[in-house]
């Protein structure tokens, strides 16, 4: 057990220090982009504000142009204390806040997706590999393969079109309907079910290939091993030998992937959420790239970044238990 | 799990009809804002334009609106106002009988707090007002008092467009830069925040607005859309009942779909699209080069493919529409260089000593091509298939120009640096030409290459319009005002700082199953647009329901 528990702090040592050289790009690479933030909120007016709000604008948002190294250390240090500054393209919205609208319908909406998705394919993945070559087998990985090949928008944009405008089975847009009380009620939580559905659908479908062949190219290679013969010889039914002696060995590389798929749920599914019009976490980060608004985009990469790195730990744990041989 | 879903959709469906049968409770809704998410902000004031679009034409109020259908200014919280003191006092009428949301009177006291504030906290002088004033005070119960530090007329347009705050809730707010008015007590006709959620919120009219029996709506409503092709759904689905979006081919997407509800209007802002060449360019410096680079473009191509014919070429002069009313008599006579004529744009570039070479493009006496990069932002598809039009515009009379894309961030620095050949922009605007020319030819902007000027982008300049424009902010003579207009506009013709492409219009459309009464080409009592600014006010007011 002592080794499990080194296993496990080494890698949380690896984490923060994966978590600080993240921090420090975040710091310095959208200010690497060219224009300034005043700028360009000045020029969203297209010439409708005279040229002297500069002077106006550079002092609301007390723009310095400090030495960057200065700023650096005054960033890491609000970042420590979880102050994560007021943003520009909101001003003067706290930060935190303007995540907060998004953050947990982005992780509600992908990552409800995401775990569909994952464990539909996997499952899809081990079946299929076990009656290779059967009907299944031919028909799925070629199908969710071409399906997958569709660019997400034309795919997500046809279903709108066709489920949503011209059949009318689901809403047009938005994560629940209009005469809805937000909050924990009934008509709220099925009315935001409901508006779920055809987006999610459409984000299962195109990662769902990827899952099942990943898992079924691995079910096959762990198919041949000796001990899956010889669970066989032993008499033990089917579906045991598939799910609990293959399956378990071929996920981890699954589960590898799982971690990393979690930090594409945190930065939203842009596309998603902009055909959609679903108020995510994607359209968030774009408009603060957009507006250069350096305090929003390092509190979405922070969040991102941190999510990544715990999603991680946790699938360290996973495999702790799954793969005995990270406890030797 | 199925079932659930069933039984989901079964209550969604009886809620949508239900919806749609209730008429009496239907809230204008409208679009004006690109978002996925509302942030509540209704702090007037700040610089930032981040607030909510009512916030300055709903909630709050300015002194005069500037009508730009009508070319006048329309009495609002005051009734008239005079020059005094060879223009250096400016005095105004209050309204009287006008009540806060919250029924405090409002009187000359709040107008006077509102421009001292702004002297107060600098980042909230967008205008920066207190350039020339010197101070504001409130006589008496009904007037009020502008003294102005040195001449400048054209300050008038900032000062009666200003919204006004509430004195008595606005002197207990510690930082008002940064103060977000959640809950905002104004004059405005609607007032009231019903709710307010991250995807929909609700306003509600004010019960005590001053002009009796107005609004008739009694809400407004605003979904978050963050594209347009969702706002394009909503308006046909009849979700949506104003909106200002760009729709490509709107007439068979929209207005076909059912012409007796689905209306639109692209009202001319009398503004134009320029094509900018930089003057800083050793073969674009001189202004024979920019007039035969602007006959060598087919501007009604540029409007068909890039504008979808939503505009009209723009006039030489830079102005049109409604600000054609500032023309000088004589200018027909003018040379008309923005009328498409290659022949001539080729002769003017062989007598300038640029011929073709045996590839068919022309060079500089050292041999070396003239070739140039045309920067837009990238995405702005009308923008791009313009600029793509002018390039092969261009290659029939000998000139290389390849059309590059920016992100808006690194477009709009290149622009400021003066880092381009030529570009596709805006240009200032205002309620008379004034600001554009001065955008265009005031040596006050220029900065050096690689420095921000935050106008004059191309960098054109000459004394005799620096002199013009002094005059100008020193006069409240409507003669002298069109006399040195004309001249600017004649100063303009000969040297072509830049190059006029195509009339400005703004996005407006409307459907009218629930409510009427919205501006229209008949009814133009203003723009159709919500992207208006202070004139949205007057079409919440006159809205009616149906």
């Amino acid at each position: 057990m002592s080794n499990s528990i080194r296993y496990l702090t080494r890698r949380l040592g690896f984490y923060s220090i994966a978590a600080w050289a993240a921090l420090t790009l975040n710091f310095f690479i959208p200010r690497l982009m060219p224009g300034d933030p005043a700028a360009i909120i000045f020029a969203r007016f297209r010439g409708k504000l005279t040229p002297e709000a500069m002077v106006a604008l550079r002092e609301t948002f007390g723009l310095t142009d400090g030495p960057l190294l200065i700023q650096y250390f005054s960033y890491i240090k609000s970042m420590f204390k979880g102050d994560l500054g007021v943003s520009i393209a909101y001003f003067p919205e706290p930060v935190a806040n303007i995540i907060s609208t998004g953050l947990l319908w982005t992780i509600f909406l992908a990552g409800t997706s995401l775990v569909i998705s994952f464990i539909i394919g996997t499952l899809l993945g081990a079946i299929i590999s076990w009656k290779r070559g059967g009907r299944l087998d031919s028909f799925l990985p070629p199908f969710l393969a071409f399906i997958g090949a569709f660019p997400y928008f034309w795919l997500a944009m046809l279903s709108l079109y066709i489920f949503g405008f011209k059949l009318e089975w689901f809403p047009l847009r938005h994560a629940y309907s209009d005469d809805v009380t937000v909050g924990l009620n009934i008509p709220f939580i099925f009315s935001s079910i409901y508006h779920a559905i055809l987006p999610a659908t459409t984000m299962v479908l195109v990662s769902l290939g990827g899952w099942m062949l990943s898992m079924r190219n691995t079910m096959i290679t762990t198919l041949g091993s000796d001990y899956i013969t010889l669970a066989r010889a032993k008499g033990l039914s089917s579906w045991i030998v598939m799910l609990k002696y293959a399956a378990r060995n071929a996920i981890l590389p699954n589960f590898t992937g799982f971690g990393m798929a979690l930090g594409f749920v945190l930065s939203g599914a842009l596309l998603t959420e902009i055909i959609f019009s679903y108020p995510g976490q994607g359209y968030l980060l774009l408009q603060a790239v957009r507006s250069q608004d350096f305090p929003l985009m390092q509190g979405l990469f922070m969040t991102i970044t941190l999510a990544v790195l715990a999603a991680n730990w946790f699938v360290d744990i996973a495999i702790l238990f799954l793969d005995p041989r990270t406890r030797k | 799990m199925l079932k659930i879903i069933l039984i989901s959709l079964s209550i969604f469906s009886i809620g949508c009809e239900t919806k749609k049968e209730r008429k009496e409770e239907r809230a204008l809704t409208i679009y004006q804002e690109n978002t996925a998410s509302w942030v509540r902000n209704f702090n007037p004031l700040s610089t930032s334009g981040t607030a909510r679009w009512p916030t300055s034409c709903g909630i709050y109020e300015p002194l005069f609106i500037y009508n730009s259908m009508q070319g006048e200014y329309i009495p609002w919280l005051c009734t008239d106002y005079k020059w005094e003191d060879n223009n250096k006092t400016l005095i105004m009428y209050v309204r009287e009988n006008v009540l806060w949301s919250d029924k405090t009177p409002f009187s000359s006291e709040d107008i006077a707090f509102t421009f001292n504030l702004k002297k107060k906290h600098k980042g909230l002088d967008t205008r920066d007002s207190w350039s020339y004033l010197k101070s504001v005070k409130a006589l008496n119960k009904t007037t009020v008092e502008f003294k102005f530090s040195r001449i400048y007329v054209p300050g008038f347009d900032a000062i009666v467009g200003q919204p006004i705050v509430a004195k008595h809730i606005w002197e207990k707010i510690k930082d008002p830069i940064r103060f977000s008015n959640p809950n905002p007590v104004g004059t405005g006709p609607f007032t009231e925040i019903l709710r307010f959620d991250n995807q929909v919120w609700e306003l509600g009219k004010n019960p005590n607005y001053w002009q009796p029996n107005k609004p008739e709506v009694k809400k407004l409503k605003f979904p978050a859309f963050p594209s347009n092709e969702q706002v394009t759904l909503a308006l046909i689905s009849g979700d949506l009942d104003w909106a200002g979006a760009f729709i490509p081919a709107i007439d068979r997407v929209y207005a076909k779909k059912n012409p007796e509800f689905h209306k639109y209007w692209f009202s001319e802002t009398g503004h134009t699209t320029f094509f900018y060449t930089n003057t800083m360019n050793k073969v674009l410096k001189d202004s024979k080069i920019r007039k035969a680079i602007s006959y060598a473009i087919d501007r009604s191509l540029v409007v068909k493919v890039g504008m979808y014919n939503y505009t009209e070429p723009a006039h030489v002069t830079g102005i049109s529409g409604k600000m054609a009313k500032w023309h000088p008599k004589d200018i027909e006579t003018k040379e008309n260089w923005v009328k498409y004529n290659p022949i001539l744009s080729n002769q003017i570039f062989d007598d300038a000593g640029y011929y073709k070479n045996k590839n068919g493009f022309r060079e500089d006496k050292n041999g070396d091509p003239l070739s140039f990069d045309i920067i837009v932002v990238s995405g702005w598809s009308d923008w791009i298939r313009s600029a793509q039009v002018i390039s092969q515009n261009l290659k029939k009379v000998g000139i290389k120009a390849k059309v590059k894309t920016y992100d808006f961030g690194a477009w709009m620095s290149r622009m400021q640096k003066g880092e381009f050949d030529m570009a596709i922009g805006w240009a200032e605007k205002g309620t008379n030409p004034f600001p554009l020319y001065r955008g265009m030819m005031s040596s006050r902007y220029i900065k050096p290459i690689g420095k921000d000027a935050d106008a004059n982008w191309h960098r054109f300049s000459t004394a005799e319009v620096d002199s013009l424009l002094l005059q100008f902010e020193k006069t409240s003579d409507k003669y002298v005002i069109k006399d040195i207009l004309h001249k600017l506009q004649n100063i303009f013709i000969d040297y072509a700082p830049a190059i006029p492409l195509f009339a400005e219009v703004s996005w407006g459309e409307c459907n009218t199953t629930y409510f009427t009464n919205f501006p229209s080409k008949k009814n133009p009592y203003a723009p159709l647009s919500p992207n208006s600014q202070l004139e949205n006010l007057m079409v919440l007011v006159n809205v009616k329901v149906r």
